[in-house]
């Protein structure tokens, strides 16, 4: 599903110093896996997780998503595949404000040129464990709720790939264990998911993990996690 | 993303910021209301300055004939006009221009004094071939008109209006009294109708009509003509008509051109659609003036819609990670500042209409309702929306949705 190739990002400081945040990262994940990618703060998660999420573009190396190669691609064509190929999941939720919870995970459906289906963003909501919450605002709900509801949204053009940028990040220990257990049952399901994290206790759920440190894959190993299976 | 869906976007966040979206709609508001007032007020005031013309004129199916060169300024009376029109002049008129039913002749004079006992007032006299109250839509209130005969011997008699009524004969019935007009005793033999305000509010009223023939033989001793009034068979045509008329007068006065001539055609109708014009040129100034408050709204759109755009920065980021193009953004603002000004268009051609409606009563004027200013209104509010629009629109879709994500 992801084959990456030689990547690097550098950016630009606003003096014009560079920063390289990834120097040459190749790593491949296949359909159906669970990945985690562990590092300190700093050491280039979020740059990779950007890349593979098409949000941003690698300044050197390829990048194939279901075997397109996509690291050339316009602002456009990007945006087009991060509507129907992929799900984000944030650490600081960014649900918009005033907005019912039911209209939040609407909202992917507007840019998919396709009707909006009102019935399937209650159901996906029902799969997240928030049923009667469809209507509520989303300043009234909990940091977890916030959270389940970005997943069902993350889920509104059925993406075959998911991806999350810390998601626990902002929640107490209980409402992560259950954020990271929706995802694994979402990946039992059949999705493929790649969560960003720092600490190991999440790392777990995972049935591979990729640890970065300064921007190179320092270490790439399978595990046999609790709930997650290898499909390979 | 489909327009409709769009608009309904657009809709909700206006609806979730009203205080934000009605400052945004008050100056679009405001110039629209103008616009619309200002349209509709002038359009009251053009045609009521053709239904006082036409009260002046009485008919529009008349060219009148005036001596002189170019158009005399005002109206023309026994001193001030040039003594190239003769009464032949009428008769031959009369007689050979097809498309003319019939003729009148006119020969008056303004500010003459006129009494009654002790009693004095000035009025204009008309001296009047008898047809030309009738022509003129001139009615009798009391007594007769004049009649072909008064004209023919000369009779020193009188039709007098309703302000020489007030003025002379305050409690007493003016029938068959005699007044003394310059210091000729005339008999009063009809009094007419009210005609109310010409154009610019003045009184119709004040005026007496006495026969031309004897005007000119017996009053004012002068044997030419200040008006040759020729009624048209088919006055939406007069072209040929005024220039067989033109052709006449020129050989009988014996002008060759390029000699000037020395009378001029006016057609009433062309005169009223000019002076009503007049009306309307004051009404495009006033429409300038709408338009600069528009351009004042369309910036307060502009600049509250840029603070919108950095404040809903992480909404935008938020979109365009789940699937936005740039030109979704940029659409999503444009229509939603479009939204907001049709909005305030719409509140204000309904306060501009509901404007014009108490000032056209207080002025005691017909409504004039314009659908054309209406669509107009509504496309203008439209364009400044989307015009005024653009550059927030812009700058919300160049915001980079990583910058705008981050926490
Ligand atoms: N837009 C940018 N401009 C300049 N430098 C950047 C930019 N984005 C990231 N960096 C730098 O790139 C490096 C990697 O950043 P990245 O955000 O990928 O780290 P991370 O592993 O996600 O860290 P954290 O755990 O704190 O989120 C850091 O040194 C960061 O300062
Ligand atoms: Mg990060």
């Amino acid at each position: 599903m992801i084959e990456i190739e030689k990547l690097e990002k550098t950016y630009r400081r606003g003096d014009g110093t560079p920063v390289t945040a990834l120097r040459d990262v190749s790593f491949k994940i296949e359909a159906g896996e669970f990945v985690t990618v562990r590092g300190a703060s700093g050491s280039g998660k979020s740059s990779l997780l950007n890349i593979i999420g098409c949000l941003d573009t690698p300044t050197s190396g390829t990048y194939r998503l279901v075997g397109e190669d996509v690291s050339g691609y316009s602002d456009e064509q990007r945006s087009h595949l991060r509507c129907r190929r992929i799900g984000f999941v944030f650490q600081s939720f960014n649900l918009l404000p005033r907005t019912t919870a039911l209209e939040n995970v609407e909202v992917p459906a507007l840019y998919s040129g396709e009707r909006v289906d009102e019935r399937k963003a209650a159901a996906l909501l029902e799969r997240v464990g928030l049923a009667e919450r469809g209507g509520h605002f989303v300043s009234e709900l909990s940091g977890g709720e916030q959270q389940r509801v970005a997943i069902a949204r993350a889920l509104m053009n059925d993406p075959p790939l998911l991806l999350a940028d810390e998601p626990t990040g902002n929640l107490d220990s209980a409402a992560g264990e259950s954020i990271m257990h929706l995802l694994t049952e979402l990946h039992a399901e059949g999705r493929t998911i790649i969560v960003v994290t720092h600490d190991e206790a999440t790392a777990a759920h995972a049935g591979r993990e990729l640890l970065i440190r300064d921007g190179i894959i320092a270490m790439d190993r399978l595990q046999v996690a609790a709930s997650a299976q290898v499909p390979r | 993303m489909r327009i409709g869906r769009v608009i309904v976007l657009s809709l909700r966040t206006l609806a979730r910021n009203p205080l934000r979206s009605l400052s945004m709609m008050l100056g679009v508001t405001i110039g629209i209301a103008s616009l619309t007032a200002m349209a509709s007020i002038g359009e009251s005031t053009r045609q009521e300055t053709l239904r006082q013309f036409k009260r002046m004129v009485g008919s529009y199916d008349v060219v009148n004939i005036v001596p002189g060169a170019a158009s005399t300024r005002g109206m023309p009376s026994l001193t001030t006009v040039e003594p190239s029109l003769k009464f032949t002049d009428a008769a031959a008129i009369a007689a050979e221009i097809k498309g003319v039913r019939q003729v009148a002749e006119v020969q008056n004079a303004f500010d003459i004094d006129v009494k009654y006992r002790e009693k004095a007032t000035v009025s204009a006299i008309y001296g009047v071939s008898p047809n030309w109250l009738e022509m003129r839509d001139y009615f009798i209130e009391s007594g007769e008109i004049i009649s072909a005969e008064d004209n023919a011997s000369l009779a020193r008699v009188a039709v007098i209006g309703q302000d020489i009524v007030t003025g002379l004969f305050p409690d007493e019935d003016p029938l068959g009294k005699q007044v003394r007009i310059g210091n000729v005793p005339f008999l009063v033999k009809g009094v007419l109708v009210s005609r109310g305000a010409g154009p610019g509010g003045s009184s119709l009223d004040g005026i007496i009509f006495i026969p031309v023939l004897t005007a000119s033989k017996r009053l004012f001793n002068r044997d030419f003509l200040t008006t040759i009034t020729a009624q048209l068979d088919d006055p939406d045509r007069p072209e040929a008509v005024v220039e067989a008329i033109s052709a006449l007068l020129r050989e009988r006065h014996g002008i060759v051109p390029p000699g000037e001539d020395d009378f001029t055609i006016a057609n009433a109708r062309a005169n009223a659609e000019q002076i009503a014009e007049v009306g309307s040129t004051l009404g495009t100034v006033m429409t300038g003036v709408a338009v600069i408050a528009m351009i004042i709204g369309g910036t307060v759109i502009m600049s509250l819609m840029l603070i919108a755009v950095s404040e809903r920065r992480r909404e935008i980021g938020v979109r365009r990670a789940v699937g936005a193009t740039r030109s979704d953004v940029m659409l999503q603002f444009l229509v939603e500042a479009a939204t907001v000004s049709v909005l305030g268009g719409i509140a204000g051609i309904a306060l501009g209409i509901g404007g014009a409606t108490l000032a056209a009563m207080r002025q005691a004027l017909p409504v004039a309702l314009i659908w054309e200013t209406i669509g107009i209104a509504v496309l203008v509010s439209v364009g400044i929306g989307l015009v005024f629009g653009l550059q927030p629109a812009w700058k919300a879709a160049n915001i980079d949705p990583i910058d705008a994500l981050r926490s």
